[in-house]
Protein backbone atom coordinates (compact mmCIF):
# COMPACT_ATOMS: atom_id res chain seq x y z
CA UNK A 1 0.00 0.00 0.00
CA UNK A 2 1.55 3.59 -1.11
CA UNK A 3 2.47 6.20 1.88
CA UNK A 4 1.58 9.87 0.69
CA UNK A 5 3.90 12.57 2.74
CA UNK A 6 1.72 14.87 4.71
CA UNK A 7 3.69 17.81 3.68
CA UNK A 8 4.65 17.09 0.33
CA UNK A 9 2.44 15.02 -1.39
CA UNK A 10 5.22 12.71 -2.49
CA UNK A 11 4.33 8.94 -2.82
CA UNK A 12 6.36 6.22 -1.37
CA UNK A 13 5.81 2.49 -2.51
CA UNK A 14 5.05 0.00 0.89
CA UNK A 15 8.01 -0.58 2.82
CA UNK A 16 9.91 2.58 1.43
CA UNK A 17 13.47 3.78 3.93
CA UNK A 18 11.79 7.19 3.74
CA UNK A 19 8.77 5.70 5.64
CA UNK A 20 11.60 5.35 8.71
CA UNK A 21 13.95 8.03 7.79
CA UNK A 22 11.57 10.71 6.77
CA UNK A 23 10.52 11.71 3.07
CA UNK A 24 13.49 12.52 0.90
CA UNK A 25 12.30 15.17 -0.21
CA UNK A 26 11.36 17.50 2.47
CA UNK A 27 12.32 15.52 5.31
CA UNK A 28 8.35 15.18 6.76
CA UNK A 29 7.86 12.40 8.68
CA UNK A 30 4.17 12.24 8.45
CA UNK A 31 2.56 9.80 5.93
CA UNK A 32 -0.83 8.98 5.15
CA UNK A 33 -1.98 5.67 3.24
CA UNK A 34 -3.59 5.66 0.05
CA UNK A 35 -5.67 3.24 -1.43
CA UNK A 36 -5.91 2.67 -4.85
CA UNK A 37 -9.26 0.96 -4.46
CA UNK A 38 -10.80 4.46 -3.26
CA UNK A 39 -9.90 6.08 -6.79
CA UNK A 40 -11.87 3.79 -8.39
CA UNK A 41 -14.62 3.97 -6.56
CA UNK A 42 -14.99 7.64 -7.15
CA UNK A 43 -14.70 7.12 -10.85
CA UNK A 44 -18.06 4.12 -10.36
CA UNK A 45 -19.81 6.96 -8.27
CA UNK A 46 -18.78 9.62 -11.35
CA UNK A 47 -20.60 7.25 -14.16
CA UNK A 48 -23.50 6.29 -12.21
CA UNK A 49 -24.67 10.36 -11.66
CA UNK A 50 -27.55 11.13 -13.40
CA UNK A 51 -27.71 14.64 -15.38
CA UNK A 52 -29.69 16.23 -12.89
CA UNK A 53 -27.30 15.05 -9.86
CA UNK A 54 -24.38 16.70 -12.32
CA UNK A 55 -25.92 19.90 -12.56
CA UNK A 56 -26.73 20.16 -8.67
CA UNK A 57 -23.00 19.32 -8.04
CA UNK A 58 -22.00 21.84 -10.51
CA UNK A 59 -24.33 24.09 -8.39
CA UNK A 60 -22.76 23.42 -5.84
CA UNK A 61 -19.46 23.97 -6.16
CA UNK A 62 -19.71 27.02 -7.81
CA UNK A 63 -21.77 28.27 -4.61
CA UNK A 64 -18.61 27.07 -2.37
CA UNK A 65 -16.05 28.60 -5.07
CA UNK A 66 -18.28 31.88 -4.84
CA UNK A 67 -16.26 33.87 -7.63
CA UNK A 68 -16.88 34.52 -11.28
CA UNK A 69 -15.70 31.32 -13.04
CA UNK A 70 -17.26 30.18 -16.41
CA UNK A 71 -19.24 26.77 -15.53
CA UNK A 72 -19.39 25.94 -19.54
CA UNK A 73 -15.44 26.31 -19.75
CA UNK A 74 -14.10 22.88 -18.37
CA UNK A 75 -10.59 22.98 -17.00
CA UNK A 76 -9.18 19.49 -16.83
CA UNK A 77 -6.17 19.11 -14.42
CA UNK A 78 -4.62 15.69 -12.88
CA UNK A 79 -5.01 16.80 -9.66
CA UNK A 80 -7.57 17.87 -7.14
CA UNK A 81 -8.36 19.34 -3.81
CA UNK A 82 -12.65 18.48 -3.67
CA UNK A 83 -14.05 15.77 -4.74
CA UNK A 84 -17.84 16.15 -5.10
CA UNK A 85 -18.97 12.27 -5.37
CA UNK A 86 -22.56 13.10 -5.39
CA UNK A 87 -25.21 16.03 -4.52
CA UNK A 88 -24.31 17.19 -1.01
CA UNK A 89 -21.23 14.73 -0.39
CA UNK A 90 -17.34 16.37 -0.37
CA UNK A 91 -14.24 14.61 0.07
CA UNK A 92 -11.17 16.74 0.88
CA UNK A 93 -7.79 16.38 0.22
CA UNK A 94 -6.26 18.60 3.18
CA UNK A 95 -3.41 17.75 1.98
CA UNK A 96 -3.27 19.92 -0.81
CA UNK A 97 -5.57 22.51 0.85
CA UNK A 98 -2.88 22.96 3.43
CA UNK A 99 -0.06 23.20 0.86
CA UNK A 100 -2.22 25.80 -0.72
CA UNK A 101 -2.75 24.53 -3.96
CA UNK A 102 -5.62 25.76 -6.30
CA UNK A 103 -8.59 25.22 -5.03
CA UNK A 104 -9.96 22.41 -8.06
CA UNK A 105 -13.01 21.14 -7.85
CA UNK A 106 -13.82 17.70 -9.20
CA UNK A 107 -17.29 17.04 -10.16
CA UNK A 108 -17.64 14.45 -12.71
CA UNK A 109 -14.40 12.49 -14.35
CA UNK A 110 -12.60 14.75 -16.45
CA UNK A 111 -14.65 17.90 -15.76
CA UNK A 112 -13.08 20.36 -12.82
CA UNK A 113 -13.53 24.31 -11.64
CA UNK A 114 -10.69 25.97 -10.19
CA UNK A 115 -11.25 28.83 -7.36
CA UNK A 116 -9.62 31.22 -9.71
CA UNK A 117 -9.34 34.27 -7.16
CA UNK A 118 -7.89 31.58 -4.83
CA UNK A 119 -5.13 30.41 -7.07
CA UNK A 120 -3.84 33.76 -7.61
CA UNK A 121 -3.89 34.52 -4.56
CA UNK A 122 -1.77 32.13 -3.62
CA UNK A 123 1.05 32.74 -6.65
CA UNK A 124 1.32 36.19 -5.20
CA UNK A 125 1.78 34.78 -1.73
CA UNK A 126 4.72 32.28 -3.18
CA UNK A 127 6.42 35.56 -5.19
CA UNK B 1 24.12 42.04 36.15
CA UNK B 2 24.14 40.91 32.18
CA UNK B 3 21.76 38.68 32.68
CA UNK B 4 19.51 40.66 34.67
CA UNK B 5 19.57 43.26 31.38
CA UNK B 6 18.43 40.30 28.96
CA UNK B 7 15.69 38.64 31.04
CA UNK B 8 14.56 42.49 31.32
CA UNK B 9 14.72 43.06 27.27
CA UNK B 10 13.33 40.19 27.13
CA UNK B 11 10.51 40.88 29.26
CA UNK B 12 9.63 43.92 27.25
CA UNK B 13 10.09 42.68 24.06
CA UNK B 14 7.55 40.08 25.06
CA UNK B 15 5.39 42.52 26.32
CA UNK B 16 5.83 44.33 22.67
CA UNK B 17 5.12 42.06 21.00
CA UNK B 18 1.88 40.69 22.66
CA UNK B 19 0.73 44.21 22.09
CA UNK B 20 0.61 43.40 18.52
CA UNK B 21 -2.72 41.95 18.23
CA UNK B 22 -1.69 38.53 18.70
CA UNK B 23 -3.86 35.89 16.67
CA UNK B 24 -4.52 32.92 18.67
CA UNK B 25 -6.79 30.37 16.34
CA UNK B 26 -8.42 27.38 17.51
CA UNK B 27 -8.31 24.78 15.31
CA UNK B 28 -9.63 21.00 14.94
CA UNK B 29 -11.88 18.14 13.62
CA UNK B 30 -15.51 18.72 14.26
CA UNK B 31 -17.08 18.67 17.62
CA UNK B 32 -13.89 18.90 19.52
CA UNK B 33 -15.23 21.87 21.35
CA UNK B 34 -13.50 24.53 19.77
CA UNK B 35 -16.69 26.84 20.15
CA UNK B 36 -17.41 25.47 23.63
CA UNK B 37 -13.88 26.23 24.45
CA UNK B 38 -13.98 30.23 22.85
CA UNK B 39 -17.10 30.77 24.63
CA UNK B 40 -15.52 29.81 28.01
CA UNK B 41 -12.79 31.69 27.18
CA UNK B 42 -15.06 35.04 25.94
CA UNK B 43 -17.73 34.20 28.73
CA UNK B 44 -14.72 33.92 31.81
CA UNK B 45 -13.02 37.57 30.52
CA UNK B 46 -15.70 39.68 28.59
CA UNK B 47 -18.69 38.09 29.57
CA UNK B 48 -20.38 37.17 26.74
CA UNK B 49 -20.88 33.94 24.53
CA UNK B 50 -18.90 33.98 21.22
CA UNK B 51 -20.76 31.77 18.91
CA UNK B 52 -22.85 28.78 19.41
CA UNK B 53 -21.72 25.59 20.01
CA UNK B 54 -24.01 22.14 19.54
CA UNK B 55 -23.46 18.44 18.96
CA UNK B 56 -24.52 18.64 15.54
CA UNK B 57 -21.45 18.52 13.66
CA UNK B 58 -19.88 21.70 12.07
CA UNK B 59 -22.15 23.85 13.43
CA UNK B 60 -19.38 26.62 13.39
CA UNK B 61 -19.10 27.26 9.32
CA UNK B 62 -17.30 30.09 9.38
CA UNK B 63 -14.04 31.70 10.64
CA UNK B 64 -15.70 34.08 14.01
CA UNK B 65 -12.84 36.79 15.23
CA UNK B 66 -12.87 38.05 18.99
CA UNK B 67 -11.03 40.95 18.99
CA UNK B 68 -9.11 42.31 22.33
CA UNK B 69 -9.37 39.36 24.41
CA UNK B 70 -7.44 39.85 27.99
CA UNK B 71 -7.11 36.93 30.30
CA UNK B 72 -4.47 37.00 33.45
CA UNK B 73 -2.52 34.91 35.42
CA UNK B 74 0.04 35.44 38.58
CA UNK B 75 -0.25 39.20 38.31
CA UNK B 76 0.31 39.09 34.39
CA UNK B 77 -1.63 40.12 31.51
CA UNK B 78 -2.16 38.62 27.98
CA UNK B 79 -3.96 40.44 25.21
CA UNK B 80 -4.99 38.40 22.37
CA UNK B 81 -7.23 38.26 19.04
CA UNK B 82 -9.14 34.91 19.48
CA UNK B 83 -10.28 33.01 16.28
CA UNK B 84 -12.75 30.15 16.00
CA UNK B 85 -12.97 28.33 12.79
CA UNK B 86 -14.68 25.88 11.47
CA UNK B 87 -14.06 21.82 12.26
CA UNK B 88 -11.77 20.06 10.08
CA UNK B 89 -12.54 17.26 8.32
CA UNK B 90 -11.74 15.40 5.15
CA UNK B 91 -15.14 13.61 4.13
CA UNK B 92 -18.32 15.78 4.53
CA UNK B 93 -21.57 13.73 4.05
CA UNK B 94 -25.25 15.63 4.37
CA UNK B 95 -26.59 12.14 5.60
CA UNK B 96 -24.65 12.70 8.55
CA UNK B 97 -27.15 15.22 9.77
CA UNK B 98 -29.93 13.56 8.33
CA UNK B 99 -30.34 12.17 11.90
CA UNK B 100 -29.82 15.26 13.93
CA UNK B 101 -33.37 16.23 12.65
CA UNK B 102 -32.20 18.05 9.62
CA UNK B 103 -33.83 17.74 6.24
CA UNK B 104 -32.62 16.75 3.18
CA UNK B 105 -32.29 19.98 1.82
CA UNK B 106 -31.00 21.78 4.88
CA UNK B 107 -28.09 18.84 5.75
CA UNK B 108 -27.09 19.60 2.12
CA UNK B 109 -27.18 23.56 2.39
CA UNK B 110 -25.01 22.46 5.83
CA UNK B 111 -22.77 19.80 3.74
CA UNK B 112 -21.91 22.99 1.16
CA UNK B 113 -21.23 25.64 3.93
CA UNK B 114 -19.02 23.10 5.83
CA UNK B 115 -16.83 22.26 2.89
CA UNK B 116 -16.48 26.06 2.50
CA UNK B 117 -15.60 26.72 6.08
CA UNK B 118 -12.56 23.67 5.86
CA UNK B 119 -10.97 26.04 3.29
CA UNK B 120 -11.30 28.94 4.82
CA UNK B 121 -10.30 27.66 7.98
CA UNK B 122 -7.03 26.10 6.10
CA UNK B 123 -6.74 29.72 4.35
CA UNK B 124 -6.64 31.74 7.55
CA UNK B 125 -3.87 29.09 9.31
CA UNK B 126 -0.98 31.28 7.82
CA UNK B 127 -2.40 34.42 10.08
CA UNK B 128 -2.00 32.79 13.24
CA UNK B 129 0.73 33.26 15.79
CA UNK B 130 -0.54 30.82 17.41
CA UNK B 131 -2.84 27.75 17.73
CA UNK B 132 -4.58 25.71 19.92
CA UNK B 133 -5.82 22.39 18.85
CA UNK B 134 -8.57 21.11 20.40
CA UNK B 135 -9.27 17.00 20.58
CA UNK B 136 -12.32 15.24 22.07
CA UNK B 137 -10.31 12.94 24.86
CA UNK B 138 -12.82 10.30 24.70
CA UNK B 139 -11.82 10.14 20.54
CA UNK B 140 -8.92 8.43 19.29
CA UNK B 141 -6.48 10.98 18.52
CA UNK B 142 -4.48 9.10 15.47
CA UNK B 143 -6.95 10.16 12.74
CA UNK B 144 -5.81 12.05 9.30
CA UNK B 145 -7.62 15.22 10.31
CA UNK B 146 -5.38 15.57 13.55
CA UNK B 147 -1.90 14.59 11.76
CA UNK B 148 -1.95 16.72 8.50
CA UNK B 149 -3.39 19.89 10.98
CA UNK B 150 -0.58 19.48 13.55
CA UNK B 151 2.23 18.57 11.18
CA UNK B 152 1.41 21.29 8.76
CA UNK B 153 1.71 23.69 12.09
CA UNK B 154 5.00 22.10 12.76
CA UNK B 155 5.81 22.48 8.66
CA UNK B 156 4.80 26.49 9.60
CA UNK B 157 6.79 26.71 12.74
CA UNK B 158 3.62 27.55 14.42
CA UNK B 159 3.60 27.25 18.32
CA UNK B 160 0.96 24.36 19.47
CA UNK B 161 -1.14 23.49 22.41
CA UNK B 162 -3.01 20.63 22.23
CA UNK B 163 -6.09 20.74 23.93
CA UNK B 164 -7.50 18.02 25.48
CA UNK B 165 -11.01 18.86 25.73
CA UNK B 166 -13.63 16.52 27.45
CA UNK B 167 -11.72 15.19 30.64
CA UNK B 168 -15.03 14.89 32.64
CA UNK B 169 -16.55 12.06 30.46
CA UNK B 170 -15.51 8.83 31.47
CA UNK B 171 -14.03 7.24 28.26
CA UNK B 172 -11.48 10.01 28.17
CA UNK B 173 -7.76 9.26 27.80
CA UNK B 174 -5.33 12.27 27.57
CA UNK B 175 -2.56 9.92 27.69
CA UNK B 176 -3.34 8.40 24.53
CA UNK B 177 -3.23 11.61 23.20
CA UNK B 178 0.05 12.43 24.65
CA UNK B 179 1.43 9.49 23.21
CA UNK B 180 0.11 10.49 19.81
CA UNK B 181 1.96 13.73 19.72
CA UNK B 182 4.73 13.46 22.00
CA UNK B 183 6.29 16.98 20.95
CA UNK B 184 3.53 19.04 21.79
CA UNK B 185 2.22 20.29 25.26
CA UNK B 186 -1.06 18.62 26.17
CA UNK B 187 -3.33 20.49 28.44
CA UNK B 188 -6.68 18.28 29.87
CA UNK B 189 -9.85 20.53 30.74
CA UNK B 190 -13.60 20.25 30.34
CA UNK B 191 -14.59 23.83 28.00
CA UNK B 192 -18.41 22.50 29.59
CA UNK B 193 -17.42 21.83 33.20
CA UNK B 194 -14.64 24.88 33.61
CA UNK B 195 -12.71 21.87 34.71
CA UNK B 196 -8.42 22.48 34.93
CA UNK B 197 -9.22 25.74 33.11
CA UNK B 198 -6.69 27.71 35.57
CA UNK B 199 -4.04 25.84 34.35
CA UNK B 200 -5.32 25.86 30.69
CA UNK B 201 -5.11 29.80 30.72
CA UNK B 202 -1.48 28.86 32.53
CA UNK B 203 -0.49 27.22 29.64
CA UNK B 204 -1.95 30.13 26.68
CA UNK B 205 0.63 32.54 28.44
CA UNK B 206 3.63 29.97 27.63
CA UNK B 207 2.68 29.03 24.20
CA UNK B 208 2.23 32.81 23.44
CA UNK B 209 6.21 33.13 25.14
CA UNK B 210 7.15 30.57 22.89
CA UNK B 211 6.30 32.27 19.16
Amino acid sequence: MPHKCVRCNTLFVDGSKDLLKGCSNCSGKFFFFVRKEALEKAEEIGNRLTEEEKIQIERDALEIIGSDVDPDAPIILDLESINIPSSGKFELDLVKLFRGEPVIYKLEEGKYIIDVAQTFKNLKGKK
Amino acid sequence: MIKKLKLFFKEMFFIFNVKKSVKIGLYGPPNGGKTTLANKICEDWIGEEMGVASSVPHETREVKIKESVVIKSRGRELKFNLVDTPGISTKIDYEDFLSHKLDVKEAKQRAKEATKGVIDAIKWLDNMDCVLVVLDSTKNPYSQVNITIIGNLAARDIPVLIVANKIDLKRSDIKKIEAAFPQYPVIGISATKGNNIEDFYEEVFKLVKRR
